[in-house]
């Protein structure tokens, strides 16, 4: 089965290097939603949804395969050999930041370079090492997909009727964004918490930077400050945003960042 | 009314309302939540205002809220019916259903979210059981499954392995036959041939039932048969062999080739003539009639007797369906069942009326599939 029906791919913009951009835990593609389309002028920007999210291929679901990260990765460079990508920008939020750092790994033509949204290589705490949460913090949260599962479920994300505050968002408003699957949210969450890619951080060779937020739960500075001391030659700007997802909550800001790293001297 | 309506005392109705109110600005601080979700979860009036939101989540909830709710707020302004838990001061956890809006602020106002929390511990008491009962009803469903597939598994070993002692009685008998006997010897040695014939055909009746059952459907071993009447008239000449008391008149018109598999036709031939023997009046004869039009194959078999009960009629195809006259002393029921499934196998059909005059079974098939 094509990688690209499987993952639900959007391909806009025009340019002859590629921009992959990959959601994170708990959302789909529309995370992207005020960020991408400001790289359509210069790149080919490809959306993606994971198996188990937004419009993504539920049949393709094997939970054998996405238990742990590797499965995810290897979707990426399937998608990237389907789109023929070769030094290619990988633009990874929260969980998909790690994705990104096992796709690179796999395949080190296809992306040299790495935009990481808010990542964590472990969100567990370990010795010395603060990941945030504690494992008993992530056996409540894995507990509470079987105790309370309508939480998780897509009905919590109604189709909404119209909202003229914001006219951008166009005819998409009769969809429902961010819906997961309760069964593979659990699997998904496991995956993702329970992951350690600490060692994984060493082997990366793209260029990268870190995108920090300030006042992050789900991926504090500290790990920020890991990620960028444990990925060679790594940059790390810290936002002035909140919160985890600056790429809605302050898209502008992620942008500016994103062009200056990529091209620090504009002409 | 206008006048009562601006008496509102809005300060009264946030903080009395039977329903948590709570406001939070965009660093993720409660601005201000009412009494009514600040006594919920154990604090003095007035001490969540200024506390981080995140507190009064359980982790669960918080996770909930940073990877999905504040997105979504971010997306589409607005999330509703959301099941979650928030965490009591004494760090229990209370069920809640909380609904949210987005307000997007200005150059001079930052965004705040508007947050209404309705307590649902009974709710997700309920939703529980339900759960707890949809997973024991799917439990108990695939055990049965489980139960019914090994019983049909049983039935399609048990028919296979009848086969072989039944092929040896019946080329014993054969071998018998050609031996010098006596007249006596001779008729025994005919009636047991007509059992033989009889059990071979219950035989392939069991084993295509649980075919049939496993999923498989009847699989057809399909040729092209440029005639079809001797193969009928074979079954017609052993069932008549069987029941030397009975007439079978018979009419053949096939003038064009069939495509079908010979060995499932003769079997549903021979359900059908053992149906009308066994369920006609013994006093008339059992006519059947194969013919071809330009597109389709005809066969059809009736007798003379009582006519079949409409109750009985309506369910008449359906597997072990039997009793509803005095015969049905022999065969499983699956007779008719079996010829309905090759029929459809056909993609033809096999109907059936019955008056007091006689009742008739037609099957019918395109001639090319």
């Amino acid at each position: 089965m094509s990688a690209v029906f499987r993952n639900n791919i959007k391909i806009t913009g025009s340019g002859t290097r590629c921009m992959l951009f990959a959601h994170g835990f708990g959302c789909d593609q529309a995370m992207w939603r005020f960020v991408a389309p400001h790289f359509e002028d210069s790149y080919r920007v490809v959306a993606m949804d994971h198996v188990g999210a937004g419009g993504s291929d539920l049949s393709a679901y094997d939970a054998r395969k996405y238990a742990t990260l590797d499965g995810y990765a290897s979707d990426i460079v399937e998608i990237g050999r389907e789109l023929e990508i070769r030094n290619g920008i990988f633009v990874g939020h929260s969980v998909s930041a790690m994705i990104g750092v096992l796709a690179s790994i796999a395949a080190p033509d296809m992306f040299d370079t790495l935009i990481l949204v808010g990542p964590s290589p472990r969100y567990i705490d370990d010795g010395d090492y603060v990941g945030g949460f504690s494992a008993s913090d992530i056996e409540e949260l894995l507990a509470s997909f079987a105790d309370n599962p309508l939480a998780w479920s897509a009905s919590m994300a109604p189709a909404i009727m119209g909202n003229p505050d914001r006219p951008e968002l166009g005819d998409e408003l009769t969809r429902s964004f961010c819906r997961t699957d309760p069964k593979i949210a659990h699997e998904f969450a496991r995956a993702t918490f329970t992951a350690d890619n600490r060692h994984d951080l060493a082997r990366v060779t793209a260029q990268t930077l870190i995108l920090q937020c300030r006042e992050d739960i789900i991926a504090a500075e500290i790990v920020g400050d890991y990620v960028r001391a444990h990925i060679p030659g790594s940059t790390l700007t810290l936002l002035d945003a909140t919160g985890h997802c600056p790429n809605l909550s302050a898209p502008h800001e992620v942008t500016t960042a994103m062009r200056h790293f990529l091209s620090p001297n504009p002409v | 009314m206008v006048g009562k309506a601006i008496a509102l005392d809005y300060k009264n109705l946030f903080d009395l309302a039977p329903c948590g109110y709570v406001v939070v600005g965009d660093d993720g601080r409660v601005l201000v939540a009412n009494d009514w979700i600040t006594s919920l979860l154990g604090y003095a009036a007035g001490e969540l205002d200024g506390k981080r939101l995140r507190e009064i989540f359980t982790m669960a909830g918080r996770i909930l809220y940073e990877t999905n709710l504040a997105p979504l707020l971010q997306i589409q302004n607005t999330v509703s019916e959301v099941t979650l838990d928030l965490k009591r001061r004494d760090g229990m956890a209370v069920p809640v259903i909380m609904a949210a809006s987005l307000v997007p602020g200005s150059s001079k106002a930052a965004d705040v979210v508007r947050i209404v929390f309705v307590q649902a511990g009974e709710r997700r008491q309920y939703e529980r059981e339900l759960l707890d009962a949809r997973k024991t009803a799917e439990q108990g469903l695939r055990e049965q499954q489980a139960d019914g597939e090994l019983r049909e598994q049983f039935i399609a070993v048990l028919g296979h392995d009848l086969r072989n002692p039944l092929a040896s009685i019946s080329a014993a008998t054969r071998l018998l036959a050609k031996e010098a006997v006596s007249d006596r010897g001779r008729q025994v040695i005919g009636l047991m041939q007509g059992s033989v014939l009889r059990m071979s055909g219950l035989i392939d009746n069991v084993m295509d039932f649980a075919r049939a059952r496993l999923g498989g459907g009847i699989g057809l071993d399909l040729t092209i048969e440029d005639t079809l009447e001797p193969l009928i008239d074979q079954v017609v000449q052993e069932l008549r062999a069987s029941r030397p008391d009975q007439e079978v008149a018979t009419t053949y018109a096939i003038t064009r080739s069939v495509q079908c598999d010979p060995s499932k036709i003769g079997q549903l031939v021979s359900n059908l003539l053992g149906n009308a023997l066994t369920h006609g009046d013994r006093q008339q004869p059992v006519r059947l009639v194969a013919e071809t039009t330009d597109h389709m194959l005809r066969l059809s078999v009736s007798n003379g007797g009582d006519p079949i009960p409409d109750a009985a009629l309506a369910r008449l195809f359906d597997p072990f369906v039997r009793g509803q006259s005095q015969g049905y002393r022999e065969g499983l029921g699956l007779g008719l069942f079996i010829a309905h499934e090759i029929a459809r196998a056909h993609s033809g059909t096999l109907t059936v009326s019955s008056t007091p005059l006689e009742t008739c079974f037609t099957f019918e098939m395109p001639l090319r599939h």
